[in-house]
């Protein structure tokens, strides 16, 4: 099974795919609504909303966790090198 | 590719190794020495550094196993689009299985080092991400009370880590939390957010 190179997410049904293409490697949750992936800047923005939304942390503290998350998949890690 | 015998033996060794820290840290904490492993799992205490650099390597290994775990059952509910109650009650039954070494992990999470923590910080952040897409789901059907997210997840992590945490005053001899409690925190829990 694909696993999302920006996510994480694994990908099983087409609805999960970007623009419900299973030839791309990044899900819905990481693309633009032109089917594009993110930008580094535009996914770490979004993740930081969602946990601060989902468990109420603090903005910085939420910002971290989420470049922490990033470093680890294959569609970032040339911004951590 | 066949597996050499001596591969076959790496990764059995990895995997006692690796069983045996999950034991000893669920029972006595996560700063006891790697001597203590390496003891307990009958390997020489060189054999620990050659697969785990450092101590910290291997609990973040354990760690991640842990948060692949929780990962995948959450996620195979969360997308049936099933009840925030089904969704509960499998992260009851995970929590269950890891009950000693989640015990420890969210007691000691302050002394951890970083990266452990961060990766902690990860795994939370995956419940919350599958608690969030089915507790939506139910607020826009009406059968959930409007409360922000945020607030719906920690009521019930509080609840949940409450239990946990005093785990000497509300059960004996070593028995689960979860199984005697976790059915009752989950009826009170879906009472005070069911409209």
């Amino acid at each position: 099974m694909k696993t999302c190179i920006a996510c994480g997410m694994p990908m099983e049904d087409i609805s999960d795919f970007a623009a419900g293409d299973p030839g791309k490697d990044y899900c819905v949750h990481c693309s633009r609504p032109d089917g594009e992936m993110q930008s580094f800047e535009e996914k770490k923005e979004n993740l930081t909303k969602f946990i601060v939304r989902t468990q109420g942390f603090d903005e910085n503290a939420a910002r971290k966790i989420a470049e922490d998350m990033m470093r680890k998949l294959p569609a970032w890690k040339k911004y951590f090198d | 590719m066949r597996t050499s015998k001596r591969q076959i033996q790496k990764l059995n060794t990895r995997k006692k190794i690796i069983e045996t820290a999950y034991k000893v840290f669920s029972e006595k904490g996560f700063s006891v020495p790697s001597s203590i492993i390496a003891k307990e799992a009958g390997v020489s205490h060189g054999a620990i550094f050659a697969h785990f650099p450092t101590m910290d390597d291997l609990l973040i290994s354990l760690l991640s196993d842990f948060g692949d775990k929780i990962g995948a059952s959450l996620h195979a509910l969360a997308k049936k689009s099933d009840s925030a109650e089904n969704l509960l009650k499998e992260h009851l039954k995970v929590l269950e299985e890891y009950e000693a070494f989640y015990s420890r992990l969210i007691s000691e999470k302050t002394r951890l080092p970083d990266e452990a923590k961060n990766t902690f910080a990860i795994i939370q952040s995956t419940v919350a991400f599958h608690f969030a897409s089915v507790i939506e789901r139910e607020i826009e059907k009406g059968t959930v009370k409007k409360l922000p997210i945020h607030m719906l997840f920690n009521t019930w992590m509080g609840l949940v880590h409450y239990y946990l945490l005093n785990k000497d005053f509300f059960s004996d001899s070593g028995e689960s939390v979860i199984k005697r409690y976790g059915s009752e925190l989950l009826s009170a829990y879906l009472n005070l957010i069911k409209k």
